[in-house]
């Protein structure tokens, strides 16, 4: 399995980089989001979307990554990107919080996790199903039909606890794994 | 190599040093204040030999070869200027020709414990700076409050820190360093201002510099990496608690608040991206999260992010990479720095 972590000049790239290798071992390269137009497509196997700053409209070459047929995985700003490329809305957070924890409701139980949280997913469409929720905002994401996924919150955070287990699970949900 | 050793040497003894010494030749300085666990060596740096000016990201294999040249001690600052150009943020201010400066000395004098090792090629350097050393009789600098003053008003800081909270609502950064510039006419020799000013009020981190026709003269509690034996410590500061009186109860108020603890976190997560470039996968930790140390009347959270070097990659691969460091920018670092150049009126030159 060879992965292409698309930085989107975000300061947490580095930890999911770290993230996917020691849970997975996949061969994974770090490509700048400015040369994505460049990037042969071809030569990867599955595709993830970091997080990033500003509003995902800002983002405008990921169409291509999204008509591979690929699996697709977006943390953050790169859920947001995946929920704005199938008509969804992406909204300021009244109360928006940073480098704090919140519980999510995963698998019937309640795990920590870590949210960098200025806008959120305020309307996801019914392509979606939304795995995980805290109050109204959604935490994450899957697509019905294709292998697309994302998680608002940051597993790759120290503050996440069992980052690791939420990332293989994520992976295996959309066939990377 | 000649060496000579004085014995009883105390801290404040280092200080008249480099000011005597800094009388006789272009001299150059570390100190670590009193009361900092793990920092007690300071280094005074004497008579340049060589020199290497930094104009870029394709320095770093010139600096490395001028480190590398001999086995003498290399000393010298990267600019914020330089962060500029290595995370491709544009500006339209002038910047300082060489935003880099690394020098090579004749003699290095390095004060641990009580003992001051004076070490030179040359006898002759070693005796005149005993001499002058001896001869020297310290006279306090004129502290009195100069006419200081400042780039923006209160109120114009106020109205750029909520341009900051409407881009943090928008997303583009989630916290976000915004500095003044202040400046004072003195005519006392910077050497005097430092050594004076490190006595009285102590920090871990001092620095003198002597820079094209002037001085850089700097303070700091804050570690932003070491390096030995490949192992990687960055210790950043966030979260703050100003007190009249302390108490130890003081530093469960300050590590139990949700907003300095995010603060301090935020920053963590962002080192730990910095050094992660160039650290191998599963080496990089935290330790000791939240820590608290404290500055002249303020409580400082601090924590120690560790990592160890992966194969083929150094100490100035792991400088470059991760320069200019989180806590003076912001995250996420790139958009943070875009945003500092457009609303602080200055250039940081080598403020970082």
């Amino acid at each position: 399995m060879k992965l292409l972590l698309i930085d989107n000049n975000d300061s947490f790239t580095y930890n999911l980089y770290h993230l996917i290798i020691r849970n997975t071992g996949f061969d994974t390269c770090v490509l700048p989001y400015d040369k994505l137009p460049m990037c042969d497509n071809l030569e990867y196997d599955a595709f993830v979307i970091s997080p990033g700053p500003g509003h995902p409209s800002e983002y405008i070459y990921y169409s291509e990554i999204f008509n591979t047929g690929k699996p697709v995985f977006g943390v953050c700003l790169g859920m947001q990107i995946i929920n704005l490329h199938f008509a969804g809305e992406v909204t300021r957070l009244e109360g928006c919080r940073h480098g704090v924890t919140l519980p999510a409701e995963y698998n019937k139980e309640f795990i920590d996790v870590a949210v960098y949280n200025s806008l959120y997913c305020s309307l996801v469409p019914d392509v979606f199903e939304i795995i995980s929720k805290s109050v109204n905002v959604p935490m994450w994401i899957k697509h019905k039909e294709q292998p697309i996924a994302g998680v608002q919150f940051h597993p790759e955070s120290f503050l996440t606890k069992n980052g690791g287990r939420i990332l293989t699970d994520a992976f295996s949900s959309i066939g990377i794994i | 190599m000649h060496s000579a050793v004085l014995e009883s040497f105390e801290k404040k003894d280092f200080l008249n040093f480099v000011r005597a010494v800094s009388g006789i030749w272009e001299t150059d300085a570390l100190f670590s204040g009193a009361g900092y666990t793990g920092e007690n060596v300071s280094v005074c740096y004497i008579l340049p030999i060589s020199s290497y000016a930094v104009t870029g990201r394709e320095s770093v294999s010139g600096l490395r070869r001028f480190i590398n040249s001999d086995d003498k001690e290399t000393y010298g600052f990267l600019a914020y200027d330089l962060g500029l150009s290595l995370k491709d943020v544009h500006t339209d201010k002038k910047l300082m020709t060489d935003p880099g400066l690394f020098k090579k000395y004749a003699a290095y004098a390095r004060h641990c414990g009580q003992r001051l090792t004076i070490e030179s090629d040359c006898p002759v350097i070693l005796e005149k700076a005993l001499i002058a050393y001896e001869t020297y009789s310290p006279t306090p600098p004129n502290m009195s409050a100069a006419d200081v003053k400042c780039n923006m008003t209160r109120q114009d800081y106020v109205g750029k820190v909520k341009e900051v909270i409407e881009y943090i609502r928008d997303g583009h950064t989630y916290q976000l360093n915004l500095s003044m510039m202040f400046e004072a006419e003195t005519y006392e020799k910077p050497y005097d201002i430092w050594a004076h000013t490190a006595e009285m009020n102590p920090a871990p981190f001092y620095a003198l510099f002597k820079f094209n026709e002037g001085h850089i003269l700097s303070t700091s509690p804050e570690r932003f990496i070491k390096v030995s034996d490949r192992k990687v410590l960055s210790q950043p500061i966030k979260g703050t608690l100003r007190f009249k009186e302390y108490y130890p109860e003081l530093e469960q108020k300050l590590t139990e608040s949700v907003k300095e603890s995010a603060e301090l976190s935020m920053i963590v997560d962002l080192i730990r991206n910095d050094i992660s470039e160039t650290c191998e996968v599963g080496s990089v930790e935290v330790l000791e999260h939240k820590s608290v140390m404290c500055v002249d009347d303020l409580l400082q959270m601090y924590s120690s992010v560790c990592g160890t070097l992966k194969d083929g990659k150094d100490v100035l691969d792991l400088l470059f990479s991760a320069f200019p460091g989180g806590s003076v920018t912001g995250c996420p670092k790139k958009r943070s720095m875009e945003l500092i150049d457009s609303l602080e009126p200055h250039s940081r030159g080598v403020y970082c």
